[in-house]
């Protein structure tokens, strides 16, 4: 039993104080989500109308990774396999295109590449994720509707489903797919669907620290995709030729990257 | 004639509806729930996807219990930066609302190394106007400081110009072109 005196002296030193504060429940959700896509917490999910942009700005990608460790730890992906990833591109005067990823990205870009020989005329970072098509190859190709693109536009994966045929990642122009040597099925990017539907950012837009990556709501006229995607800013797609129609659009990237 | 002709519709008829009906209860057997409400797929799925577990908080989730780094960081430069990034996923920190487990902090070279996946000059592709980049170790060298330092030893990591630019006020020295 302790006495008031030294009660009183525990509250001041704040041993007792401390221990409250782990005690008392810091009341609602474990995680107090922000909002970060407005529209979204604590409302009705209308699935039939909804609409997402994923923008990916070239330049101003650094190439430092984070957006790879981001996702590999939010999903526990294997090693060697990769939801999302950077390319380097490296183009020589001779018009001569070099690319590398090695470990994806995961461990940044800590030195230039040594093996080419001629004077260099561009490079720049590629960011690599699902491109979300609106006629998606995989979803074609898929024999037990294993995956399929949701109302709200996301190409997602039913994991219970799927009899790891690998058809659709073979089918997928843009390699996103891969067989989960773990759980034997294919699984791919999700733009984080579940974050999302909690109204927050993808985790790789969320880590981003030059905001290269930026993610929003298509019915939001405030928000940044919305306002990218209706100025005047040359947006391309990767692949236009093989109509796919990406709902993932990169700026400022050149000509060469695929 | 007319009897058989009769029959052998009968015939016909009934084994159409047996086959059809036949076939619609071993495609009801077959599918499961919630299959076709959308589109060909199972519409649970989509649940499904959205109940994954969150293992990323925000910046604002870490700041909550974090008052002194959430005071420097969000003044200082490294203000876009995640803190899990550095430090590791929020759900392998808190549960529930309670502390779980401990987050690594990197420590010497590590920081270093960290430091540089973003700030290293050798990389070409790292635009002025986006990063500010540094070559190593002449950037020591012309700091005047040792070739073994840590970057932490003169930047606070959280935000890195903060002792720099105190330091420059104290002694009066100014940058060349400032």
């Amino acid at each position: 039993m302790m006495d008031r005196r030294s009660f009183v002296k525990k509250v001041l030193n704040g041993t007792i104080a401390g221990s409250l504060y782990l005690v008392w429940p810091m009341g609602g959700d474990s995680l107090e989500i922000p909002e970060e896509i407005p529209g979204i917490k604590g409302k009705d999910y209308d699935i039939h109308h909804q609409e997402f942009a994923f923008i990916v700005d070239i330049t101003q990608c650094i190439g430092c990774g984070s957006c790879c460790v981001a996702d590999k730890r939010e999903y526990n992906v294997p090693d060697g396999n990769y939801r999302t990833w950077v390319e380097r591109y490296v183009k020589g005067f001779s018009d001569q295109i070099y690319v590398d990823s090695p470990h994806g990205g995961l461990d940044g870009y800590q030195h230039p590449r040594t093996d080419i020989d001629e004077k260099i005329r561009d490079t720049f970072f590629v960011p690599k994720l699902c491109n979300m098509c609106k006629e998606a190859p995989c979803v074609q190709v898929c024999p037990v509707g294993a995956t399929f693109i949701s109302p709200d536009g996301f190409v997602l994966m039913d994991e219970k489903r799927c009899v790891g045929c690998a058809y659709c990642i073979q089918a997928c122009p843009y390699s996103v797919r891969f067989l989960n040597p773990v759980t034997k099925v294919a699984e791919k990017c999700t733009w984080c669907y579940h974050r999302v539907r909690k109204g927050l950012l993808p985790a790789c837009v969320e880590v981003c620290p030059t905001g290269a990556r930026k993610f929003g709501s298509m019915k939001d006229e405030t928000s940044e995709v919305y306002k990218i995607l209706k100025g005047p800013g040359v947006l391309t797609v990767l692949r236009k030729e093989m109509g796919t129609f990406p709902a993932l659009y990169y700026k400022g990237a050149r000509r060469e990257v695929i | 004639m007319n009897l058989s002709y009769r029959l052998r519709l009968l015939v016909v008829v009934l084994s159409i509806g047996v086959l059809a009906g036949g076939g619609f209860l071993f495609k009801q057997l077959l599918l499961p729930d919630s299959f076709g409400v959308y589109g060909p797929y199972r519409a649970d799925a989509i649940a499904e996807a959205a109940l994954v577990p969150i293992r990323h908080g925000t910046n604002t989730s870490c700041f909550k219990c974090h008052p002194y780094e959430a005071k420097n960081h969000k003044k200082g430069r490294h203000q876009t930066i995640s803190c899990e990034f550095c430090h590791g996923t929020y759900a392998d920190h808190v549960a529930d609302s309670k502390k779980i487990g401990t987050l690594p902090v990197k420590k010497e070279k590590e920081i270093t190394t960290l430091c540089l996946r973003c700030h290293n000059t050798e990389i070409k592709a790292r635009k002025e106007e986006v990063i500010k980049t540094v070559a190593m170790p002449n950037h020591l060298k012309d700091q005047n400081v040792k070739l073994t330092h840590n970057c932490n030893q003169c930047h606070y990591v959280h935000a890195p110009l903060k002792y720099i630019i105190r330091a420059k006020q104290i002694t009066g020295l100014m940058e060349a072109g400032s």
